[in-house]
């Protein structure tokens, strides 16, 4: 016989004689007939991983993973606050073979539930101090640091270092709100100067409109003209009048001649 | 035709003159030879005699019936007169071209005119200034060209300052304002109620100028605007009494777009005291208090 069947044949007879087990009938059993030891257990499961990521989150080199399961972290967290109201009014129901202790006990059990969930290290309390400027957001109560207060601790100390990061900041800052006071001022006037121009070309269209229509007008006025200067000119010179002229010119001297013939003699 | 004036102009008076010979007078050659005259003075700088030539031919423009002709006449005499300074002169010449003008029917001219009469006499014969300003204004707003006033309207602010007269110049500044309100000029408008708030508080004038402020903070663009906010700081720092916040808002941008001469008022204020006006209100009423009994 191989081993494989022997692990087999090991597994079969186990299922086969697992209702003689004792200690499991009664997990069985328990978590079976009671929703509330179902809820519990299943809680209580999720909040087994959960630390266990934790764990994994806090030995983790890359910081993008650990961000990663830090938001999981968050994630289930939020997921298992949720649960526990229900669990809540699980815990309150009497169930038949319960004792008064039992249901007493119960309830503490979930009140304490919550509690184990925010202890779960999700990454939240890395930054101990957080640069200045975030004033109302550290006073909020519900956020729980995971050294539990314990800021005498040489990785929280202030180090000359941070202290002088800590100034270049400040100056930086300070720069750099001197150059953005300069800019607002530049804007402002070139608001100014843009509302002026503005305004002024409102002004300046309806002199442009008259304009418009007085040169149109002169420039009928001037067509018109041409037209009738044409006209003049080409019945003052055109060509058969001045060979009539000219006709009309050789028959005076014409008679001229003649007369001037007649009286010479 | 000579080109000697005083000839021109004896045979240009010849030529009006009605006698026995003449019994219409020639007013076309006439007007030629006066014009002619007026000039060739001009050049001479024989400025009494050219304004006097220049009168004359305005005369016979008009009485050709051209008082577009006539009115230019009138205004090159006007400026020979500003030349030789007399300045009532200056102000009747430039009022009877205005008219001629407005005989043509074109009020801008006619507003042009007074404006220059008025910029010309604004030092010597200020109250003159102010009148002759006001007329302008009025014919172009008569006219339906606001726009055009704006430049008067700040003119004559100027001159209100320079006399000292400030609440003339708060209500200049805010006949401005309605001007700029009829064609949409909000700027010019809020920078005008601007002023004229800063005109009141350097008069020391808190309570105008507070009501001031209120009236204008009835058109809600305002309130909104640049200016509005301006002038809401300024009232505050004065009701407070704080000396140090008037300083800071006087140097502000937006009062340095203000005319020039508000930008001098506005560096000066606070003038005289500057108590909180809290103080008045509560004496006002322990007074009630006792009353009640």
């Amino acid at each position: 016989m191989s081993v494989i069947d022997i692990l087999t044949r090991v597994d079969a007879i186990c299922n086969k004689y697992d209702k003689y087990d004792v200690e499991k009938q009664k997990n069985l059993n328990v978590s079976g007939d009671d929703a509330f030891a179902r809820g519990y257990a299943a809680i209580d499961a999720e909040i087994e991983a959960a630390l266990e990521k934790a764990e994994l989150a806090s030995k983790e080199k890359s910081k993008a993973s650990t961000v990663a399961l830090n938001a999981e972290l968050r994630r289930t967290k939020a997921k298992l606050l949720d649960e526990v109201p229900k669990l809540q009014r699980l815990a309150i129901k009497k169930i038949k073979g319960l004792s008064t202790e039992d249901l007493a006990a119960r309830n503490d059990l979930v009140l304490a539930l919550p509690d184990r969930i925010q202890a779960i290290p999700d990454g939240a309390a890395a930054a101990a101090k957080q640069p200045g400027g975030w004033g109302p957001s550290a006073s909020h109560t519900e956020i729980k640091f995971d050294s539990d207060g314990r800021f005498d601790d040489e990785y929280f100390q202030e180090s000359e270092q941070s202290n002088q990061f800590r100034q270049e900041y400040e100056t930086r800052k300070r720069r750099q709100d001197q150059g953005l006071e300069m800019i607002s001022e530049g804007l402002d006037t070139l608001k100014n100067m843009a509302h002026d121009m503005n305004e002024e070309l409102d002004r300046q269209v309806p002199l442009a409109d008259e304009i418009d229509s007085k040169v149109d007008k002169a420039a009928s006025d001037l067509k018109n003209t041409n037209v009738r200067l044409k006209h003049t000119v080409t019945q003052l010179r055109s060509s058969r009048n001045f060979c009539i002229d000219i006709v009309l010119l050789i028959i005076i001297l014409g008679i001229a001649a003649y007369l001037y013939n007649v009286l010479k003699k | 035709m000579s080109s000697d004036p005083d000839k021109l102009v004896a045979k240009a008076d010849k030529l009006t003159k009605l006698t026995l010979t003449r019994w219409s007078a020639d007013w076309r050659n006439a007007t030629l030879n006066y014009e002619q005259a007026a000039n060739a003075y001009r050049v001479a700088k024989k400025y009494e005699k050219a304004k006097d030539a220049f009168e004359k031919a305005s005369k016979g423009q008009e009485m050709l019936t051209s008082p577009w002709d006539a009115a230019k006449h009138m205004e090159s005499a006007a400026a020979l007169a500003k030349e030789l300074g007399n300045w009532n002169d200056v102000a009747d010449l430039y009022r009877r071209a205005s008219e001629l003008y407005v005989e043509c029917g074109r009020a801008q001219p006619a507003s042009d005119a007074l404006g220059k009469a008025a910029r010309a006499v604004e030092d010597h014969l200020p109250d003159v200034a102010v009148q002759l300003y006001t007329d302008a204004c009025s014919l172009l707003e008569e006219d339906d060209k606001d726009q055009m006033a704006f430049d008067l309207y700040r003119a004559l602010t100027a001159v209100h300052i320079k006399l000292e007269k400030y609440t003339d110049a708060a209500a200049a500044l805010l006949r401005l304002g309605l001007a700029a309100d009829k064609c949409n000029a909000s700027n010019s408008q809020f920078k005008a109620y601007l002023s004229a708030i800063i005109v009141y508080l350097y008069a020391n004038d808190v309570k105008a100028a507070e009501k001031c402020y209120n009236d204008c903070s009835q058109i809600p663009a305002f309130l909104g605007s640049d200016q509005g906010r301006c002038g809401s700081r300024l009232i505050s720092a004065y009701s407070e009494g704080n000396v140090e916040e008037i300083k800071r808002v006087a140097q502000s941008s937006t009062i340095t777009h203000l005319d020039h001469a508000i930008i001098k008022l506005g560096r000066k204020l606070p003038t005289g005291e500057v108590t909180a006006v809290k103080a008045g209100t509560e004496e006002g009423e322990g007074l009630d208090e006792d009353d009640l009994t």
